[in-house]
């Protein structure tokens, strides 16, 4: 009934190619859209900014970065991690080497030094596959971090050995560092986040998406019907790499704060694959409501037990919250392997046709 | 659609006044770690911290007469979740204990705009001794750089330095490297060889490598800054490697009882610079055991309350009792201010007969803050295993202060400079 698409006729090839040939999905995104840029940011406390907005949109554009790489383009990596570290450091070491640049062009420049990386160590995908390139990326995560710690340019010297972000200010505006507010940030986390996702939603239906999907497919008929797979593979690691790094950099520049090396190790690289995979690999949606699940169920569930006055201890909430969301994690997968995107995808297919089912 | 929009307005509801109830008295958060690697060393602690207001409340009704209202907040050592606890906690608690050096690492340039005192007593930057750059941060009593001078000085005083070889066994992580500007000056003063050995998060416990570098490297004296899952891989490791085991010194956070049980007798000589010591005959543990252990109140059981860990949660949470007593007298009212609390930590006192009036004689050294010392540099013992519990193995040694204190000058300026605009406390005088 709501999603009902009788009466939508398409009468030319533009407009069945749109980005959104059913009317209802246009505007359940422009809802979405008007919470995020309007509502959120009026209701939201800086609780709610710290912990579910600015976090959620972040870890969605690293496992959105990702997923071009796995989802698309089907060379399975282990080292987001570790480039989201390149774009963080990067952009740590652009700010402070030019400390008149503009943070959010200094943000977005960072992610050519990880698309950079990136590229370097997707050579080796070209003659290895799978498991075995997954752990030539985990060579990538494991060397990063090491350089991370050991190179004290990257982190001028200091004698922690951490990178703490400085005040930095936009059109007399504090746009990151302690003197920033939560609500700026969260307008320039969700601009960046906003463009990085158009873009990826046209790159990947473009001609360039459709030589990664090929790849991933079958890579050798792929070659046949004349696809260069070595462009193919190494422009889908720059692409990925570059969106990872501009989420590192916004990852610790707009909520972090600060960053110690041991940041960048694998617990996170495996946080952000579960979100693409829970998400749903090759999807562009699956993304946020992985990110959802992962990074905002267990805070919202972390104050429940209080807001009902339920008198747990805070260590108690902290397992109750562990075995929930591995729970729910594992129930999501049985009923729909193919993550929450595919599952979103069943909903609205059975919405359509209700109350009629063939 | 409209059931669940009323649904979720009594939800919203019920929340809010739930919320509403919960707060009385001083609300005081600990950011804890109950869970995680490093459980079994935070545990103890927690549980210290806890048990003395919870004796607070049961035996005096609180300080001031008003009710601490001591809340856990979980983090698990993480320093993600420490931040989610500190903007969980930051709307109406008057002070936060971040608990990491991580998480005070995060915290420390965001309590200047949120005007909410840090305590980290024992932990954090050593820089955070001076009060009129970091006007909200205490590390009462003693910093990691007066812990590595006590150290140093411990060490002179059993014989020459110059010419000898010092390992430096570290974390490497932003607490692990804390002492090495200390160190490496007080190597070029003293003439000793100093040879840091980092020790990754990974490898904490398997350190064969790390231990094989000291092998060859046949040091006088191994430092440990040491924290979790560390320090009991390298004790195992030193005994392992036959180490002389008196030789080898720590952190006070690598003096964990634990720790030293897994080896007993073959840890026998190890040794540990501590600021707090357990005193069994204190009159304070018998008001816990009839306060608090009697009654139920307790988490903890006799043998981790006869610990270092457990009488040092005491500790931590007497300093920031003490700071909400000195604050409620100075503001002439129960109910504080985050900002009269900056006041009480800034104007402790925590004197020999302060100490026999809390009846923690010999628990802590005595020390005194002011607007420009936020630390105290109280001093420490050196405690030594004797193959089943710590001992003290020396009288209260002082930090060098001359020498720390430019040190500490200095790095906190080069902070507050690349974190401009930073608020200093210029009516501080001294």
């Amino acid at each position: 009934m709501l999603y009902r698409t009788a009466g939508q006729f398409k009468t030319s090839y533009k407009s069945d190619m749109a980005l959104f040939p059913v009317r209802q999905d246009a505007v359940l995104l422009m809802v979405i859209l008007g919470f995020a840029w309007v509502v959120f940011p009026l209701t939201a406390s800086e609780f709610a900014f710290q912990t579910l907005l600015i976090p959620i949109l972040i870890y969605a554009l690293a496992a959105q970065g990702l997923n071009i790489l796995t989802g698309y383009a089907g060379q399975l990596s282990l080292g987001t991690a570790a480039f989201m570290g390149v774009g963080a450091y990067a952009c740590y070491k652009l700010v402070t080497l030019f400390p008149w640049m503009n943070p959010v062009l200094a943000i977005l420049l960072s992610g050519f030094f990880s698309a950079g990386v990136g590229v370097a160590f997707g050579i080796p995908s070209l003659r290895i596959k799978g498991f075995y390139l997954a752990i030539a990326t985990l060579a990538a995560q494991f060397f990063l971090v090491w350089l991370f710690e050991k190179w004290g340019w990257l982190y001028n010297y200091n004698a922690s050995g951490a990178i703490q972000v400085p005040n930095l200010d936009m059109f007399g505006l504090y746009v990151a560092g302690p003197q920033a507010s939560s609500i700026v940030q969260y307008y320039v986390v969700l601009a960046v986040v906003t463009l990085m996702t158009l873009l990826c939603i046209n790159l990947t239906r473009g001609n360039l998406g459709r030589s990664w999907k090929a790849t991933r497919d079958m890579d050798i008929a792929a070659e046949l019907i004349g696809i260069n797979l070595m462009r193919s593979k190494l422009t889908a690691f720059a692409v990925s790499s570059y969106v990872v790094g501009v989420a590192g950099a916004l990852f610790v520049f707009m909520w972090r704060g600060a960053a110690e090396p041991n940041l960048f190790d694998i617990p996170l690289s495996f946080r952000i694959l579960f979100i693409a995979i829970i998400g749903g690999l090759g999807s562009i949606l699956g993304n946020y409501l992985g990110a959802i699940l992962i990074v905002g169920l267990p805070v919202v569930l972390g104050t429940v037990p209080q807001a009902l006055g339920l008198p747990i201890s805070s260590a108690m909430v902290e397992h109750l919250n562990i075995m929930i969301v591995g729970a729910l994690i594992v129930f999501f997968l049985i009923i729909e392997p193919h993550g929450l995107a595919r599952l979103w995808a069943l909903i609205r297919e059975k919405l359509i046709i209700w109350p009629f089912p063939h | 659609m409209k059931m669940l929009t009323k649904l979720a307005g009594a939800a919203a509801l019920g929340a809010l006044m739930a919320g509403g109830a919960m707060a009385e008295g001083l609300y005081a958060p600990n950011l804890a770690y109950r869970t995680g690697p490093f459980a079994a060393t935070g545990i103890p602690l927690m549980n210290g911290q806890k048990d003395y207001m919870e004796l607070m409340n049961a035996r005096d009704g609180g300080i001031g007469g008003i009710a601490i209202d001591f809340d856990e907040c979980e983090t698990g050592y993480s320093t993600e979740k420490g931040v989610e606890c500190y903007e969980k906690t930051k709307g109406k608690a008057i002070v936060t204990q971040p608990w990491s050096t991580g998480i005070t690492l995060q915290v420390l340039p965001k309590t200047n705009v949120d005007e909410i005192p840090i305590l980290a007593p024992g932990y954090g930057f050593s820089p955070m001794a001076d009060g009129k750059v970091f006007q909200w941060a205490f590390n009462t009593p003693l910093s990691y750089w007066d812990g590595a001078s006590i150290l140093v000085k411990y060490l002179g005083s059993q014989g020459d330095l110059s010419g000898k070889k010092i390992a430096f066994l570290h974390l490497d992580h932003p607490f692990g490297k804390e002492p090495l500007p200390f160190l490496e000056a007080a190597a070029e003063a003293q003439g000793f060889e100093l040879v840091p050995i980092p020790v990754g998060l990974k490898e904490m416990q398997n350190q064969s490598a790390q231990w094989l570098q000291i092998r060859r490297e046949r040091p006088d004296y191994v430092i440990m800054w040491g924290w979790g899952a560390m320090n009991a891989g390298a004790i195992t490791e030193a005994v392992k490697t036959k180490f002389p085991m008196e030789n080898m010194l720590g952190v006070w956070w690598a003096g964990h009882d634990a720790d030293l049980k897994i080896v007993g007798e073959d840890g026998k000589g190890y040794k540990s610079v501590s600021w707090s010591f357990p005193n069994p005959e204190a009159p304070i543990m018998a008001d816990l055991q009839k306060y608090v252990v009697e009654p139920g109140k307790t988490l903890s059981n006799p043998e981790e309350m006869s610990g270092v860990f457990y009488s040092r949660g005491l500790v931590i949470s007497m300093i920031l009792g003490e700071g909400i007593r000195v604050a409620q007298e100075h503001a002439g009212k129960a109910e504080i201010s985050p900002a009269d609390l900056r006041w009480g930590l800034e104007n402790l006192d925590i004197s020999e007969a302060r100490l026999e009036e809390l009846g923690m004689t010999g628990m802590v050294p005595p020390f005194s803050t002011s607007c420009d010392n936020h630390t105290g540099h109280s001093g420490g013992w050196i405690l030594e295993w004797d193959g089943e519990k710590f001992v003290k193995a020396s009288d209260l040694i002082m930090p060098d202060s001359d020498m720390i204190a430019p040190l500490e000058k200095k790095a906190a300026m080069d902070y507050a400079d690349a974190n401009q605009p930073w608020p200093v406390n210029e009516a501080c005088g001294g």
